[in-house]
């Protein structure tokens, strides 16, 4: 079982675990350059990401596993992290400690040492258990484990050198401490229990005898789930069962939470020999901000004001770089091939040089401003205030607690948004999910707002354009909650102590989102504009165009030449945009399309199908069938916003 | 009573949980931080009938409970 671990990939492997938000991805970073994303958020790394690093000369895989409060997982993103280290794939495990909250941290740590595995200690986030009054001794924790403990701070690269020697050192002679001993009685039932675990079993599936017989006597619901497909384990079930009765009787607790309960208290009672607590007298600073900021009243006009905020300033900042870039290009565009010029090298060379200004004159001006001020806000640790504050309004539309992660996370960018929905627990909830955070206005979609809207009727418009897309949101999950009427599972969020992120991290996560933008979507867009160009020389383009003119111009009475940039916008949305100015042949979509044409047309761009990268991603989660009534429902949705738009528009005209 | 109808600003200790097994509630708020025998905070309440945000003095945890977690959980209260 160990050996073909290493052997698979002639590389030793590392796996960070820890509990949500106590800085894996950080430490994970620090290691390999930034390669995961991270932000002051429990549950920000769904799947796992891996990397090579060079230490000591040696090459070793790190991996950061999705953050999990124990291994007894809850939801899918739990389960990717047990699953890992359950199949053996890890040679040596970095447990990472948020010594801000020690004692509940502990309890996972003493899960992991249950399991066998080799392990080494990152006691992270130091400097924040001393702001809280908690001094912490690595060297006790270190005697009492017989691990090796290793204070880190992650955001300042503290330590994290010594962890992964330590954690080499433990790939090459591995030993996996010593995990406390527990109560007299919970040892004889372990005890009892193991002997009865069939020979073979455990080791089948990645344990020992005790550790299969700790998480049965917790009641493991995917350790029960799967043993029940062994006919040989019946009596060992009936068995657990048993041992659990006698517990919670011996002790006067429930069943499913006696076993916990006794970690819980090994694990404060590990706290209690290896901290000191100083008492505070006053409330810090930090504290006293969440009185205004997660105010009933105050926290819900602050949470408006600060998206209206992140739309404004987007927009002043994106509209100032835009003039100043695009104007020069505009120049070279003309200069290079004259409008007149409707030969096949013209219409290549106009595509390829409207797609690279589109990139860097239209979308990178509007995109920067909101991927920074997005950063901030993520590593500040609003966002879980501002799901706090919104919860109770999401339940009036049918929607449950943590639905209201993805959503957030969908306003920035969809993909992570639709992975976001697997820290849901139940199959409707992630469905619904899924299928409604396409329909939340994303960055790219935010930039074709602030474009077509925003630099053409002015700021109030575009935001306008943004409640709008709120508002139909909140009424389809209103509705689609409505037909599928399902039991409410509650919020539980950790609320984060809020975070100072170091200018360097700030920036080189903008770096990691531009970069992906300039390498991934930017060559894309060079390549469509001169498709379009290309298309417009052989005359396919208007074909497109008439077949979809019932739609554009009859339904919607938006000019005819839009029509072939809808197709673009489903590769990604960005495109549609820079797609639409080609198409006009301006760079001023005013002079051609009237303000309501304008809106229209923007409203049914942010609502139509979701780009391709979403549609995959929403295939992977919720599979095909629900993908297609996805696009099903968006389309409908994006028809009827923009008919209706139009509509007002004649009437109020 | 329930932690739902626990005033922001009490302190209260947990007593167990409603319908214990019935949903995986309970290892749930265990796992995140918070046990029989804890003595909780109420920090303040979101509008709305939204979630409430409890601390755990003697760990430093700090949990938003949605209103139906709050609900499931009991508590008594404790002298100020």
């Amino acid at each position: 079982m160990r050996n073909d671990r290493s052997d698979r990939l002639g590389v030793r492997s590392v796996a960070l675990v820890g509990q949500p938000n106590c800085g894996k991805s950080t430490l994970f970073n620090a290691l390999a350059g930034f390669k995961a994303n991270t932000g002051n958020f429990p549950g920000t790394s769904i799947r796992y990401t891996r990397s090579l690093v060079s230490v000591g000369g040696q090459s070793l895989e790190v991996v950061d596993l999705p953050g999990t409060y124990s291994l007894t997982p809850r939801d899918a993103a739990e389960e990717v992290t047990r699953r890992f280290l359950e199949q053996g794939r890890a040679d040596a495990v970095i447990a990472v400690l948020d010594a801000s909250v020690l004692s509940r941290s502990l309890e996972l740590l003493l899960e992991v040492l249950e399991m066998g595995l080799p392990t080494v200690v990152a006691l992270n986030m130091m400097d924040e258990a001393a702001r809280k009054g908690v001094e912490v001794d690595p060297a006790a924790l270190e005697a009492l484990l017989g691990v090796p403990v290793v204070p880190t701070v992650a955001t300042r690269g503290k330590g994290v050198v010594a962890v992964i020697l330590k954690a080499l050192g433990q790939t090459m002679r591995p030993g996996s401490g010593r995990p406390p001993t527990y109560d007299r009685d919970v040892e004889e039932s372990l005890g009892r229990l193991a002997a009865e675990v069939p020979p073979g079993l455990a080791e089948s599936v990645g344990r020992t005898p005790r550790s299969l017989a700790i998480r049965l006597l917790e009641g493991d619901f995917w350790e029960v789930q799967r043993l029940g497909g062994h006919p040989e384990s019946a009596g060992l079930l009936e068995a657990a069962a048993r041992e659990r009765r006698l517990l919670a009787e011996m002790h006067g607790w429930p069943e499913d939470t006696v076993f916990g309960s006794h970690r819980h208290a090994m694990a404060v009672d590990l706290f209690e020999k290896v901290a000191t607590v100083r008492p505070r007298r006053r409330r810090s600073r930090r504290e006293r901000l969440d009185d205004w900021i997660m105010h009933p009243v105050l926290g819900l006009l602050l949470a408006v004001g600060v998206f209206a905020g992140l739309f404004g300033v987007s927009f002043y900042f994106g509209n100032f770089l835009s003039e100043v870039v695009a104007g020069p290009f505009d120049r070279i565009v003309e200069a290079a091939v004259p409008g007149a010029d409707r030969g096949l090298s013209a219409s290549l060379i106009r595509g390829f040089l409207q797609g690279v200004s589109g990139g860097v004159g239209i979308v990178l001006p509007y995109l920067l401003p909101l991927l920074l001020i997005l950063s901030l806000l993520e590593d500040v640790g609003y966002l879980p205030r501002a799901a706090f504050l919104v919860d109770g309004l999401l339940h009036r539309v049918g929607l449950h607690g943590k639905s209201v992660i993805p959503l957030i996370l969908g306003y920035g960018c969809n993909v992570p948004g639709i992975y976001g929905t697997r820290i849901l627990e139940s199959h409707r909830d992630r469905v619904l999910t899924a299928l409604l955070v396409p329909l939340t206005a994303c960055s790219a979609r935010t930039v074709v707002i602030l474009a077509l809207v925003g630099a053409t009727m002015g700021p109030w418009w575009a935001l306008g354009v943004y409640g709008i897309n709120i508002l139909v949101t909140a009424l389809a999950a209103r509705g689609m909650s409505a037909l599928a009427p399902g039991q409410v599972t509650g919020l539980l969020m950790d609320i984060p102590p809020y975070r100072l992120p170091p200018l360097g991290a700030v920036a080189k996560k903008v770096w990691f989102r531009v970069r992906e933008f300039l390498v991934q979507a930017w060559p894309i867009l060079v390549a469509a504009s001169m498709v379009l160009g290309l298309l417009e020389w052989m005359g396919v383009e208007q074909g497109v165009n008439r077949v979809l003119a019932p739609v554009t111009t009859g339904l919607l009475g938006l000019p005819e030449a839009v029509g072939v940039t809808l197709f673009f916008g489903i590769l990604r949305k960005e495109l549609a945009l820079v797609m639409t100015f080609q198409a006009l042949g301006t760079q001023h979509p005013a002079e051609v399309m009237t303000p309501v044409q304008l809106l229209t047309f923007t409203l049914f761009l942010t609502f139509y199908v979701p780009c391709v990268s979403t549609l995959a991603a929403q295939v992977r989660e919720v599979g095909p069938r629900w993908t297609t009534v996805g696009v099903l429902l968006s389309t409908g949705i994006a028809l009827a916003v923009a008919a209706a738009t139009r509509l007002v528009g004649l009437w109020v005209a | 009573m329930t932690l739902s109808e626990a005033p922001v600003g009490s302190r209260v200790r947990v007593v167990g949980h409603e319908r214990p097994g019935a949903c995986q509630c309970a290892s749930a708020i265990a796992a995140m931080g918070i046990h029989p025998g804890d003595e909780i905070r109420v920090i303040r309440a979101a509008p709305f009938h939204g979630p409430v945000l409890v601390e755990v003095p003697s760990s430093g945890v700090r949990l938003a409970l949605g209103r139906g977690m709050a609900r499931s959980l009991i508590v008594e209260p404790l002298p100020a």
